[in-house]
């Protein structure tokens, strides 16, 4: 009986015991509550950067396709109805020539191809294409396909060519054409709006100068066949001779990582390849 | 007592730990669930981009593939792997409706396009063929060859092909198209469609026919694209209105005084069923009558006297006053660099030999012979010393061509680039066929710029006595004509 009452009084905890596992409680609980919350903060970053990336990839596929199909149909499907087939596969403003007369495209900026709008196109963050997506409906026309990067919003849009020398920059410019396409695309936008991006990604912007979503290969007319940088002032240094583009696209989650501070980007590279021949 | 003590406390301890152990494992588990959904939707995004990027490439390959073994020459030609049971003899026409199918299957698998309840049914060919042009599906069966790794070499090898399943060739037409070819407002004919250089026709007098190339390719991983040609044979239209041009300014031109050297442009020799016609050109045409080209010609050839010293009677084509020496209008692409160089663009990707860098004539293919001429490119100098020989063909020199007269040349020799045809020594040799000099290059060696007039082609027979001279061969020159790839006249993919 004794020996009974002394057990039960001995089945409790001390205030020593209980304090101590209180301790190693409080301990890990909060070790592993820091671990969650820095997993949670991580997951919600890796979420953002997943749909930013995703909305890039989506672009890029689209990008990719509108360029291969560049081009069609050409002028040989029916050469009298001019909204009927391309003229050439990347269109530019008719006060540079659209009509005819070569321009330079546009890289770092420069270029003559379009006289009406703030960027050159094409150029290096703009490009019209001109095909026709769609041309087994017979009421199709050839519709001039622009991408421009407007901030960090690239936009895109679709508008049907007009015959008669109608200017596509202004076309594609007229109110509601354009509409976001992808967002967060900070080609042009890092160095200016999020300083240490440059430092924490060197190596998509090398020397922190903007990347140029497009940059383009032109056909060479001089033996040996080559398609070649389209680099520099020349009769080859043409939209109706641009073969390759080549797109960069740099897209930024909307909010910085959560534990660093430092800006999340995604790089993707794609190319379309022209494969209509020159009008 | 002791002993329920130490009870006691294992107890306690093994609650603790069991409720730690669980809170920690749930921990890494939200931990690794969130790493696996994070990197399992990259690799998914990843993943169909590849995909896409993966199923149009294996859509180009059958379009390539087709488009290779349309052309007569490549050892793969339909009409050589498939004579008789594929596509109708070269020349003719393909008739509207008819469909032709370049099958690829992989380990066995049945592939009938034509059979809308197959795996790969071509569901393409009524969507645009059915309502405009009332055939709404292919010929069943189609004529059907296998791509080129399902044959020898390649199938024994077990080589991995792409992963397009067919390719479909067939004709196409105003209807099927949709587009007003003549003018009349209505894209309402069916009759097929030909290609003149530029323009569709629905004349078959106006060119090659237009084919229509429509590959399918799928993925294991069910993504699937259409992509599609439409292509024309393009013959290397050359036509020379003189046995010997010199296209450019103030050309250069300097003949020995020899009674043995000719340039002649009267129609000569036959070639296996070919017979000259009674048709003439010009002996010696240049392209700029505003110049000194016409007077370096002419000053150039000995007058006299004495009499038997003329050899003004050698520069003739039997019909015009000798010497013939006239000016020509040569087509717009031999008229600038631009187009002469797009020229020998065009002829060296279609060559049978390509030499980059100085030749002589042990350079030159063993291969040519009167039924088997070649098409031979010189980038750079060419120079023929001694070689007691004939070629056959279309020689085209981009440097300096030096001959030697002990050799002859039966076909069309273009010097475009440097533009020097250069003969120092004796000998017998002549060129049957025709002659053409075109300098794309300044005098320093630069190139021209594009859309300027060629510079000075310099032809410089210099030896004492000269070769045979320069004698028009329409026949040599049909002969030598080499046969150009099926050229891509449009380009896209179908939206599915």
């Amino acid at each position: 009986m004794n020996l009974a009452t002394s057990d039960e009084r001995q089945l409790g905890f001390t205030l020593i015991e209980l304090l101590v596992a209180l301790g190693i409680f409080l301990v890990i609980t909060g070790a592993a509550f820091t671990l969650l919350s820095t997993s949670q903060h991580g997951y919600q970053t890796e979420s953002l950067v997943l749909t930013s990336f995703q909305e890039a990839r989506l672009g890029l596929d689209q990008m990719v396709r509108d360029i291969n199909d560049a081009g069609f149909p050409p002028p040989a499907f029916a050469g009298t109805d001019p909204t009927k087939f391309a003229i050439t596969p990347f269109a530019w403003s008719t006060g540079a020539g659209y009509s005819g007369t070569p321009c330079q495209i546009g890289t770092a900026g420069g270029g003559t191809c379009t006289t009406a709008s703030v960027t050159n196109s094409p150029g290096d963050l703009d490009l019209i294409i001109e095909t026709n997506p769609n041309i087994q409906d017979p009421l199709s026309k050839v519709q001039w396909i622009r991408y421009q990067l407007v901030g960090t919003t690239l936009m895109r849009g679709v508008a049907d060519k007009a015959g008669g020398g109608t200017d596509p920059d202004a076309v594609t410019t007229a109110a509601g054409v354009l509409v976001p396409f992808v967002q967060n695309v900070v080609n042009n936008a890092c160095p200016p709006q999020i300083p240490n991006c440059q430092t924490a990604y060197p190596g998509i912007f090398p020397g922190g100068a903007p990347v140029p979503i497009f940059s383009y290969a032109c056909d060479n007319s001089s033996p040996p066949p080559a398609t070649v940088p389209c680099l520099g002032p020349g009769a080859d240094n043409s939209p109706t001779n641009i073969r390759d583009v080549m797109i960069t696209l740099v897209v930024a989650a909307p909010l910085a990582d959560a534990t660093t501070g430092v800006p999340r980007l995604v790089q993707l590279n794609g190319r379309g390849r022209r494969i209509n021949p020159n009008q | 007592m002791k002993t329920g003590r130490q009870i006691r406390t294992k107890r306690t301890e093994e609650g603790i730990a069991l409720l730690i152990s669980i809170f920690i494992l749930l921990l890494i588990s939200v931990v690794a669930i969130a790493l696996i959904v994070s990197s399992g939707t990259e690799t998914a995004l990843a993943g169909n981009y590849r995909a896409s990027t993966g199923v149009y490439y294996a859509g180009l390959s059958g379009l390539e593939e087709t488009r290779a073994r349309l052309l007569s020459k490549n050892p793969d030609a339909f009409n050589t792997t498939d004579p008789s049971t594929f596509l109708p003899p070269p020349g003719t026409a393909l008739n509207m409706g008819d469909t032709y199918y370049l099958i690829n299957p992989i380990g066995g698998q049945a592939i009938t396009p034509w059979d809308s309840a197959s795996t790969y049914p071509d569901s393409q060919f009524g969507a645009e063929f059915g309502l405009s042009s009332g055939f709404f599906s292919p010929t069943n069966p189609s004529p059907t060859a296998l791509s080129v790794w399902n044959r020898n070499p390649l199938q024994p090898l077990g080589i991995p092909g792409p992963l397009y399943k067919w390719v479909r060739i067939n004709a196409v037409s105003e209807k099927s198209l949709g587009i007003d070819v003549d003018a009349d407002g209505l894209p309402d004919s069916t009759t097929p469609l030909y290609f003149d250089g530029a323009h569709f026709s629905n004349s078959s007098s106006a060119g090659p026919q237009v084919l229509e190339v429509t590959s399918f390719a799928t993925l294991p991983n069910g993504s699937q694209k259409i992509v599609q040609y439409l292509v024309a044979p393009t013959p290397l239209n050359l036509t020379f209105n003189a046995a010997l041009t010199m296209d450019g300014n103030n050309v250069l031109f300097t003949v020995p005084n020899t009674t043995n050297f000719w340039v002649r442009g009267n129609d000569q020799f036959s070639v296996g069923s070919c017979n000259p016609g009674p048709g003439v050109v010009d002996a010696v045409g240049y392209t700029n009558s505003s110049d000194s080209s016409q007077s370096n010609i002419l000053s150039a050839i000995q007058t006299g006297p004495p009499s038997n010293k003329n050899r003004q009677g050698n520069y003739t084509n039997g019909v015009a006053p000798n010497p013939d020496v006239s000016y020509e209008t040569l087509s717009p692409n031999l008229q600038t660099v631009a187009g002469l160089n797009t020229l020998v663009q065009t002829i060296t990707q279609n060559a049978d030999v390509v030499i980059n860098g100085n030749a002589t004539q042990s350079s030159m293919p063993s291969g040519m012979s009167p039924t088997s001429p070649m098409t031979i490119v010189v980038n750079g100098d060419l120079t023929f010393n001694g070689w007691h020989n004939t070629g056959y063909g279309l020689l085209l020199v981009t440097g300096t061509f030096t001959f030697d007269p002990d050799a002859t040349w039966n076909g069309i020799v273009l010097v475009i680039g440097k533009g020097v045809l250069y003969s120092h020594q004796s000998g017998s040799g002549q060129f049957n066929g025709a002659v053409f000099l075109a300098s794309t290059l300044d005098s320093s060696g630069n190139p021209l710029p594009p859309a300027s007039a060629p510079g000075s082609p310099n032809f410089d027979f210099t030896s004492s006595s000269g070769s045979n001279g320069i004698y028009y061969s329409s026949c040599w020159i049909q002969a030598s004509m080499p046969g150009m790839s099926y050229k891509v006249l449009s380009f896209h993919e179908i939206a599915q």
